[in-house]
């Protein structure tokens, strides 16, 4: 291994890029919780807002329910994407959930929290629909299934919203196990497809996902938009009420507010260290079970249940849509009625008009971070590929969990500190913060998302073209990049929706200046008119929609007579 | 304890791919197909493990001891096979890679017993704690071989299983597979692009299919 390899300009900006910033915020939270926050006068160090923080009345409830649905939701979607795959790998709906993915990712959190909501909701649609036939309800029952206390509602939609992604970074890394070779070799040993996914397959996969599945723990401990809409109100869980204390008018709240994020910081640092541990202890405890030669599987009962659950995630997701358009054309829809009595375009000429700077604002944001995280994610994968030629030091090593960085912390720990030294630098409140903001949460979204087809690419191919043309930046452009059009353009896509679908960026960074869509939703989704809700949240859900059908039905007019191309 | 095809073809779109095939592989026997690649040698394979591919169909029958396996899973087949690639699982110590073949009821003890005697026929004594990936390609042959036989097999499939393998040591593999199948007396069928291959006195059946 000598010299180096080329574009690596590249790696080396985002790892700075990454680290820079992430230090940044984790040290800008750091020190208004120890008492430090000269902006607004507060210059002696003291661990005042720490004692304040523990005895603030309710931080108990608040602490156990952002722990219980957090973990609850990891564990839950975790299992349920493990024994999803060993019972539906090579099945039509394993197919069926490839080709549907995307789309049903691309859906905004925010969105589909206020059509969960709908549809869960005592006056929502499911209750609607067994009304009063099977209920004898007229009007709604005074239950508490929306916002309740424990954080049920907010725990099942976390793992509706989640599991999607597993999957999608499962079937990513299952290109990296020889899965028919292994499957073949397990079945002439005498073992079912079940028994070899268990017992061989997903200890091979485990690693391919760990940070994944650490990303899915931070979220779901830190989820902010989610638990506004669906999560318990009073005591709201830890990330909310962080929230609610930097936006207080009275700004002392703002020491509170940074000691509650490095404490959730601590939890979820704490939360990932403990399911570290775990794997080992698991990997211990099971390694003699994986050689016991027992053949018959246990789990073999269960594969109706976790049919029936994967497709059960995709079902709400669907029918939480329906219920959006359907309150979206509501003028009058009286409690038990299954549908509407009168139906109305008045909310969307409504919402239409009013939403005109906040949907600019996001497209603007979504399409100038999509942009640049594209060109840092093709600059390093191109890098990857000249140090993998030439087999020369390169940064990609770094790369890989750098990228995850970002998705390990929660938002409102780092934001909040980023914010500390945006105003410190008078650099808050301008959009290009914002953008960049943002690109922290995209870039590695579409990383994950081009990586696999990018590595894949026959790099014979170029080889070919530069002997030809011998100029490496034209075959780049006109050889390269063109043939990986479709890969780019949904990675662009990825990209996009990621930056419409941030909330905690938006709500920091921007300093109250800039609303874009999803600040808007969460914003009047705790408003009392679904009507007008339920616009706006389909106007978020349709502008990631607009760039996933951009992304498909570009490649198929530029490239309509190559054939080639048409895969 | 036999391996017999019975006027086995496989069709594909309705038509067959080679003519008919009648074969009884007594236990202990090894019979070899031969045939120029794509005349279907390791489709006829994959059918008799129970892995023919759905744009297949099969016709006449594969009975094992008797008993017709057409219906049966490749899991339920008890039926070996032995690959090119060694596919061992990398992840796994080379003692978990066999112990995982071993079938259940068999005491913690025994099963370091099994190992180890396993081990110490193919010359690889102590490799229990090895990792697959440190081992040479005559070593993973042996030991996939091993891993496979483990399992106790009622009949051994070998798709050109020493086609990877350098000239010197075809013939050293080769020696070890055949000794360990008679020793096993379990019916064996090796298809092969290679007549090299072919062990002394075997049958040899050529896989063509009739013009017209």
């Amino acid at each position: 291994m000598s010299g180096q390899a080329k574009g690596r300009i590249f790696p080396v900006v985002v790892i700075s890029f990454f680290c820079v910033t992430i230090l940044a915020g984790l040290f800008g939270t750091l020190l208004p919780s120890l008492n430090y926050l000269p902006v607004i006068g507060y210059t002696r160090i003291s661990l005042s807002a720490w004692f304040d923080f523990f005895s603030y009345p309710g931080i108990q409830a608040s602490f156990l329910v952002t722990v219980f649905s957090g973990i609850t939701a990891s564990v839950g979607v975790v299992s349920l994407a493990f024994l999803f795959i060993t019972f539906s790998y090579g099945t039509a709906l394993w197919k069926f959930f490839e080709k549907i993915l995307s789309p049903v990712l691309s859906i905004p959190h925010a969105a589909f929290a206020v059509g969960f909501g709908f549809l869960i909701a005592p006056s929502g649609w499911f209750i609607r629909m067994v009304s009063p036939a099977l209920t004898g309800f007229t009007i709604p029952p005074d239950w508490i299934i929306l916002n309740d206390p424990a954080g049920v509602s907010l725990t099942i939609a976390l793992v509706i919203k989640e599991f999607p992604f597993l999957i999608m970074v499962t079937m990513g890394a299952l290109g990296q196990l020889d899965i028919k070779k292994t499957l073949l070799v397990g079945r002439a040993l005498g073992y079912s497809k079940e028994q070899i996914w268990l017992k061989i397959l997903i200890p091979r996969l485990y690693p391919h996902l760990r940070l994944s599945i650490f990303a899915v723990i931070a979220y779901s401990l830190s989820v902010v938009d989610m638990a506004i809409i669906l999560g318990p109100s009073s005591p709201s869980s830890l990330s909310v009420l962080i929230l609610k204390w930097f936006n207080d008018p009275d700004v002392s709240f703002k020491l509170l507010a940074a000691a509650g994020s490095l404490f959730l910081f601590v939890i979820v640092l704490l939360s990932i260290l403990c399911v570290y541990f775990m794997e080992r202890a698991v990997g211990v405890f099971l390694r003699p079970w994986i050689t016991n030669g027992n053949r018959r599987c246990f789990l073999s009962p269960l594969k109706p249940i976790i049919f029936f659950m994967g497709c059960g995630t995709l079902f709400f997701t669907a029918v939480s849509s329906v219920i959006l358009v359907i309150w979206s054309l509501t003028w009058q829809w009286r409690f038990p009625d299954f549908l509407p009595t009168t139906w109305t375009l008045t909310f969307w000429a409504k919402g239409l008009m009013s939403s005109f700077d906040p949907v600019m604002t996001t497209l603007f944001t979504g399409v100038a971070s999509a942009f640049i995280g594209l060109l840092l994610a093709i600059g390093c994968l191109e890098h990857e590929v000249a140090a993998g030629k030439t087999k020369t030091r390169n940064y990609t090593g770094y790369l890989h969990y750098f990228l995850y960085l970002p998705l390990l912390v929660p938002q409102i720990t780092f934001m909040a500190g980023i914010q500390f030294f945006l105003v410190i630098m008078k650099l808050d409140g301008y959009w290009i913060s914002l953008m960049v903001s943002h690109l922290l949460f995209v870039l590695p979204y579409m990383f994950i998302a081009l990586s696999a087809t990018y590595l894949a690419f026959y790099e014979r191919v170029t080889d070919q073209a530069m002997l030809l043309k011998r100029s490496y930046i034209i075959v780049l452009f006109r050889v390269k990049l063109p043939m990986l059009i479709k890969p780019i353009l949904f990675s662009f896509a990825i990209g996009f929706s990621v930056s419409v679908a941030q909330y905690i960026p938006t709500m920091l960074v921007g300093a109250g200046r800039f609303s874009t869509i999803t600040t808007e939703v969460v914003s009047i989704a705790s408003g009392s008119d679904r009507r007008a809700i339920a616009v706006y949240a389909l106007i978020q859900q349709f502008l990631p929609m607009v760039m996933y059908a951009f992304a498909i039905i570009l490649p198929k007019i530029l490239y309509y007579n190559r054939k080639g191309m048409q895969v | 304890m036999s391996l017999e095809l019975k006027n086995l073809s496989i069709l594909k779109q309705g038509s067959t791919i080679f003519d008919p095939v009648n074969l009884v592989i007594k236990p202990g026997e090894i019979t070899t197909i031969m045939g120029p690649s794509g005349c279907g040698k390791s489709t006829l394979l994959s059918a008799v493990s129970g892995n023919l591919d759905k744009i297949f169909s099969l016709k006449g029958s594969i009975r094992l001891s008797g008993q017709d396996m057409a219906d049966l899973p490749m899991e339920k087949r008890n039926i070996g096979i032995l690959f090119q690639d060694d596919l061992l699982f990398p992840h796994m110590d080379i003692g978990s890679n066999l112990a995982f073949a071993i079938k259940e009821k068999t005491s913690r003890a025994q099963r370091k017993t099994i190992i180890d005697n396993a081990l110490k026929t193919a010359g690889l004594k102590g490799f229990e704690k090895r990792d697959p990936s440190s081992l040479s390609g005559g070593q993973k042959a042996r030991i996939s071989l091993l891993r496979s036989l483990l399992a106790k097999p009622s009949a051994l499939l070998l798709d050109e299983p020493f086609s990877k393998l350098d000239q010197t040591l075809k013939a050293k593999i080769r020696r070890f597979v055949f000794s360990q199948i008679k020793k096993m007396n379990i019916p064996a069928l090796l298809v092969t692009h290679d007549p090299m291959d072919c062990p002394e006195g075997g049958m040899i059946l050529n896989l063509n299919k009739e013009k017209g």
